[in-house]
């Protein structure tokens, strides 16, 4: 983890792999709090 | 009121939760985690960029940094507030200056605070340094002038060995001597320290080593070679191979694109500073803002996360 980071260039956008799984899980994360049912059940969704 | 509530929970069914045991166990496995995860992924360790280094790996970029702080000609010299009253690095916001209004509040002056200050501080073991100081004091500004101006002529001829600098021969009075002095301490770590003037027990003050660090080659060098750079969305990166700052994308971006970069580009850090404010201002007071608080109409996430009250018949 302490070797130089790798970088992905496109036009002006210069991002690391490590920032771009972050944004990539945040983003997960979101889409399945909005698409992931309650455990709650069918039934019994607030 | 205790009959009251007794009412208002009739026929509601209580479970047992025990809050403490929750708030163990969630301890417990967010330090196994950590200390699981520290093991296993270490962190970044980039050695840490000091003025010994500088001095040592770089002595002849030391050395003109130093002579610079001495003649008034560094960037530290020209920056404005809030360390002097220049305007070398003052931003506007249209009319509008808020380093000037702030206004002088740190006072950094080069000479004296990274030459002649550390020098005076080991003067009393060194008589020869003793005297160069005393004569370069005495002198008058024009003579001060023209032996800074002869040491900066010497010093683009200097011959760099590793750590070992040679200074051809010159017409520059005390100065040589003092800049020669100035390296040894900074070659020693002793800089490092002479620096620091904080009063305090704890040390918290470090703008004058940052001040001087800043222009120095070596600090350029590293930034550039990890991607710390403005132009290269630096404060979202990190040293190692780890995720940075990104939540501060956004901030980063407005330094990557026209006009910051081009009309705006000696305003860049005061006008993204205003952009960020004003984008965070538009979403904080956004159910108050005619026409942007009606976006959920247009973009209805609510329904899917709502989607089975909608299915079942419900409005909205």
């Amino acid at each position: 983890m302490d070797a130089p980071a790798h970088y992905f260039h496109w036009g002006f956008i210069l991002i690391s792999t490590a920032n771009l799984i972050v944004i990539a899980l945040m983003i997960l994360v979101f889409a399945a709090a909005i698409l992931v049912p309650y455990p709650s059940g069918k039934g019994k969704q607030r | 009121m205790m009959a009251t509530k007794r009412a208002y929970y009739a026929g509601v069914r209580f479970a047992p939760y025990d809050l403490v045991k929750e708030f163990v166990f969630a301890l417990a496995a967010v330090t196994v985690l950590v200390i699981v995860l520290a093991a296993l992924l270490s962190s970044p360790d980039v050695p840490s960029l000091t003025i010994k280094t500088v001095a040592t790996q770089t002595p002849q970029n030391y050395v003109q940094l130093e002579l610079d702080s001495l003649d008034g000609n560094g960037d530290v010299a020209g920056y404005g507030p809030p360390y002097n009253h220049q305007s070398g690095s003052v931003q506007y916001i249209g009319p509008v200056s808020v380093q000037n209004l702030f206004g002088v509040h740190i006072p950094v002056n080069p000479a004296r605070d990274y030459v002649l200050g550390p020098l005076e501080q080991t003067r009393r073991s060194d008589p020869a340094l003793a005297a160069a100081l005393q004569t370069f004091r005495t002198a008058p500004a024009t003579t001060q002038s023209k032996w800074e101006a002869a040491y900066n002529s010497a010093l683009l001829k200097a011959k760099q060995q590793g750590s070992k600098l040679t200074i051809p021969s010159c017409s520059c009075g005390p100065v040589t001597l003092m800049m020669s002095r100035l390296l040894a301490l900074g070659q020693s770590g002793a800089m490092d320290g002479l620096l620091l003037t904080s009063r305090h027990f704890y040390q918290t003050d470090y703008t004058r080593p940052l001040l001087f660090m800043n222009y120095t080659d070596a600090m350029a060098n590293k930034a550039t070679k990890y991607n710390l750079l403005g132009s290269t969305w630096g404060v979202m990166n990190e040293t190692g191979n780890y995720p940075g700052q990104a939540w501060l994308w956004l901030y980063t971006l407005l330094y990557q694109i026209p006009p910051y970069t081009t009309a705006w580009a000696a305003n860049t850090d005061a006008l993204a500073i205003l952009t960020v404010t004003i984008l965070s201002l538009l979403l904080l007071l956004l159910p108050w803002i005619p026409g942007l608080n009606r976006l959920p109409r247009i973009i209805p996430v609510y329904r899917l996360i709502w989607r089975h009250h909608y299915r079942t018949g419900g409005n909205g």
